[in-house]
């Protein structure tokens, strides 16, 4: 039981993280309708722009704010050079989609030209483990969970609290209706983006922290999990995905722990296969999509 | 006058809301039957239900003698239902004229292995006759022209006559059409109506969904009423005028006769 | 400089027949599959495990270490390629279209990657596996420098045949049949296509010219492992299909030629940066994902687009009689400045 609950202690850690990062992908998936394939990079540019901070020198608070500039300048640079263009253009959905992929395909080997293939350390000092209540977390892992919880609360807030919030369901709901109801929606679009770049960058942070090493695949091998949390709470959805995160989190640190970790991307597409084919719209939402209906 | 399709007891739910609810009617060989009924009235359901495009939650569909409720799509257009949407489904990167070739569907040509043979001296001259036969129907809906054309190139109208061309070429039974005039400009409107005459004379029986009444009076033989998901009443048009029960589910739109939005 | 040159065209040999299976896929049937390179790989892995028998060293095995002639082996690495096709096709295709089903189809090329480089029984893990060295050279008596001649021959050969069995798919009933599946899947079944089969049996011929490509890669390579495939490979194949014309066989061909010279050629002449050995790749990898982007952008339809039937003749009005005789065939006339992507 003492075991069981250690891992859930962990499986929080990865929740949070994960949240975060399912939460950018479906603030860019609700406002274009496109679901970004290099969402990875976002993360994996901000965390080599932490890493950077950290080799000149930088703390843990200026690493993880330069990770989120990085991510925001990176995501916005995506919405307004492609998929913005694409949209505009009507090309649709899948094609852009794949043009995402080319464009995932592009930042990682920039990447590898910048830093190496290679991948390299990102050690951050783990501060002594603390228990609380049944769990075991050090100094980072309180940070990476408190810092996920205020900023997803921030989020929430200005979801549901501010002018640009309701623009912006207003812009996920119905584009075009938006757009004739006075809303500048590709000023929508264009901040949503900039604002789930910054949340991704900062992900990619404390993903980084919390592997300790990084390289430029780390991002796109975690898309995989990212998308079966965003898929399992439905695409577009900000509360189901959340929801789903911290389910996928959870669920992959007791496999992980269990089982075994080297198949865990293997684990996270099971459970993506399952929730696509069974619940398409995601686990909480009802219904069954089939081709026709 | 023979049945053809015959339709007891359908029924489907969205939730707790009925959109077809118990509907029975019948349509006879060689006619054209119209269905209609104010907006939600559960006809564009009912039509997806027995093109198998829903699950009906209850009730048989028999077309031809035979069950066809919950069967496939492709089963019930196998069997001689083929049915059109109220957006014309052109494939739009094929010629017009490959979208009326490949509207008759061969399963044995159609196969694999046989394909990659190559064409047999039978298949082309198949290929040559159907190819006569394409030309043949498009002079007749004057497509004949724009038969290189890429079908997703066309306007909204054309889209529509190439839609009936190539029921005409598929030979079904009957054909389900699902608003015809929606969106075609009422210019076209006799032009549409010779057209749906012109499926009965070629063995093709009709059923008919349309707002626009004095389209369905042209061309119906017997009319269905639907409102709120039940047939309330089936007849010959002019009999339908004076019953009570349809002009109150139409509120007063009967007989103003403009109603062609769809 | 000519060993150059063979090389690059047997790898290009080799690229088409994938770029042609995978076009069966997405430029026919319409699915924007991300694991076709799974294919490729299960077919370079079977045909090495079936060849090169049991490891060297005896601390590690692995399955199915046999010591076949090569076309055996080839011809199962095929077989095995479109069992796993028919796996996850028939999975995948039941009721997913888009990026669902690209989404999907990403997951389980990643599941075989994990696979294959964490389960050592399994091909051998990590290092994978090596060791065909000039298959069928001792029994056809050639010797080594006149070996890579026999085997662009030999993979010339192949395309060749492939070639001339995609053509007569692309304009029979069945290839057509496809395509109103991906123009308008409504369309295809109201007009009795059974759109789940026919999407399933293209996947499958799609993923059996994968493996029968990749047992092909495997003879060329001598070896395979999982750093020799990442999931994004299939990328490449996608650009070249793009850039040649979706749908269309001369154009995937061309884009092959296109993307293999384009690739080789713009970094040759590029310095070799010491302690740098990830340059170059990267630099091609960028190169894709560029050309990628562009042709989405600028010309979806590719160099040349997917031909469609042209009826030449006026109709006449004349009798069948009269027209039986000289009847036109539809010929294939030049391509229409339409999209289809």
């Amino acid at each position: 039981m003492h075991q069981a609950l250690l891992t859930l202690g962990f499986g929080l850690v990865a929740a949070a993280i994960l949240a975060l990062s399912a939460l950018a992908f479906t603030l860019e998936y609700s406002v274009t309708n496109v679901a970004n394939l290099s969402h990875g990079e976002i993360l994996t540019v901000g965390a080599y722009c932490a890493y950077v901070v950290q080799q000149h020198g930088g703390g843990v608070a200026l690493s993880g704010l330069a990770a989120a500039a990085g991510g925001g300048v990176l995501a916005l640079a995506v919405h307004e050079g492609v998929v913005d263009r694409f949209v505009r253009r009507g090309i649709g959905g899948l094609p852009t989609f794949i043009a995402t992929l080319g464009v995932s395909l592009i930042i990682q080997n920039v990447l590898v030209v910048i830093f190496g293939g290679g991948n390299v350390g990102y050690q951050v000092p783990q501060g002594a483990p603390h228990t609380i209540g049944p769990f075991l977390w050090n100094d980072t892992e309180i940070q990476i969970m408190v810092s996920a919880v205020v900023i997803t609360a921030l989020l929430y807030v200005i979801i549901q609290h501010t002018r640009f919030g309701k623009s912006l369901r207003a812009v996920s709901q119905n584009r075009s209706l938006a757009s004739v109801s006075g809303i500048n929606a590709h000023r929508v679009a264009a901040l949503t983006w900039l604002l789930a770049g910054l949340i991704a960058g900062y992900a990619g942070f404390i993903y980084a922290e919390s592997l300790g090493t990084l390289s430029p695949t780390f991002g796109f091998q975690y898309f995989l999990i990212t998308l079966t949390a965003a898929v399992a709470g439905g695409l577009g959805r900000a509360l189901g995905t959340l929801v789903g995160a911290v389910i996928v989190g959870i669920a992959l640190e007791f496999f992980g722990g269990y089982l075994s970790a080297s198949y865990n991307l293997a684990f996270a597409f099971a459970i993506l296969s399952l929730v696509i084919l069974v619940r398409p719209r995601g686990l909480f939402v009802g219904g069954r999509r089939s081709v026709f209906e | 006058m023979t049945t053809l399709l015959e339709v007891a007891g359908l029924s489907k739910h969205f939730g707790g809301v009925y959109a077809v609810d118990a509907c029975s009617f019948t349509a006879a060989e060689g006619e054209v039957t119209g269905l209609i009924g104010p907006n939600g009235a559960g006809k564009s359901t009912a039509i997806d239900l027995l093109s198998g495009f829903k699950m009906p939650d209850a009730g048989t569909v028999l077309f031809g003698g035979k069950a066809i409720q919950g069967k496939a799509p492709h089963r019930i257009s196998r069997m001689g239902l083929i049915r059109t949407f109220q957006t014309p489904r052109e494939w739009p990167a094929l010629t017009v004229l490959e979208n009326l070739i490949l509207a008759p569907f061969h399963p044995r040509r159609e196969m694999f292995w046989r394909s990659l043979r190559g064409p047999s001296k039978a298949e082309k001259e198949r290929a040559a006759g159907e190819l006569t036969r394409a030309r043949a129907i498009l002079e007749e809906f004057d497509l004949v022209g724009l038969r290189n054309e890429r079908a997703g190139n066309l306007s909204g109208g054309q889209k529509r006559l190439v839609e009936f061309a190539r029921i005409r070429m598929a030979e079904p039974r009957l054909v389900v059409l699902d608003e015809p005039m929606g969106g075609v400009n009422p210019v076209l409107g006799e032009r549409m109506a010779t057209a749906v005459l012109g499926f009965v004379s070629a063995g093709t029986s009709v059923v008919i969904v349309e707002h626009n009444l004095p389209f369905i009076e042209r061309v119906t033989d017997q009319v269905v009423v639907m409102a709120e998901g039940k047939v309330i009443a089936e007849g010959p048009f002019d009999s339908l005028r004076s019953n009570q029960a349809v002009v109150d589910a139409y509120l007063g739109e009967m007989p103003s006769y403009d109603d062609a939005d769809a | 400089m000519i060993d150059q040159l063979i090389n690059d065209l047997t790898q290009t040999a080799i690229f088409a027949i994938m770029s042609l299976g995978l076009n069966v896929v997405w430029g026919w049937s319409g699915d924007f599959d991300l694991a076709f390179y799974g294919y490729v790989a299960i077919g370079a892995y079977m045909t090495l495990v079936l060849t090169i028998g049991p490891p060297l060293d005896p601390s590690s095995s692995y399955i199915l270490a046999q010591k076949f002639p090569f076309p055996i082996a080839v011809l199962l690495g095929t077989l095995s390629a479109m069992v796993l096709g028919l796996v996850v096709g028939a999975i995948a295709l039941r009721h997913l279209r888009g990026i669902y089903f690209s989404i999907v189809t990403l997951g389980a090329v990643y599941v075989l990657s994990t696979f294959a480089s964490q389960f050592v029984p399994l091909f051998n893990g990590y290092p994978g596996l090596s060791g065909l060295v000039t298959p069928m050279a001792d029994v056809l008596g050639i010797d080594y420098a006149s070996y890579q001649y026999f085997y662009f021959g030999l993979c010339v050969v192949m395309l060749a045949i492939v070639v001339i069995g995609v053509t007569r798919l692309s304009s029979s009933r069945f290839g057509l049949a496809l395509r109103t599946v991906r123009e308008d899947e409504r369309a295809a079944a109201v007009f009795g296509r059974d759109i789940y089969r026919l999407k399933l049996k293209a996947y499958v011929i799609g993923a059996g010219l994968g493996g029968f490509a990749g047992g092909l890669f495997a003879g060329f390579l001598t070896a395979f492992n999982t750093s020799a495939w990442s999931p994004l490979e299939t990328v490449t194949l996608y650009a070249a299909i793009l850039v040649g014309g979706r749908g269309s066989i001369r154009g995937v061909i061309l884009g092959v030629g296109v993307m293999v010279l384009l690739l080789q050629e713009a970094t040759r002449y590029l310095p070799e940066v010491p302690g740098h050995p990830d340059w170059t790749p990267a630099f091609r990898l960028i190169l894709t994902g560029l050309v990628l982007v562009l042709f989405i952008r600028f010309r979806p339809q590719g160099i040349l687009p997917e031909r469609r039937m042209r009826d030449g003749k006026p109709p006449r009005r004349g009798g069948k009689t009269a027209e039986a005789v000289s009847e036109p065939q539809p010929v294939a006339g030049p391509a229409l400045d339409t999209g289809v992507a």
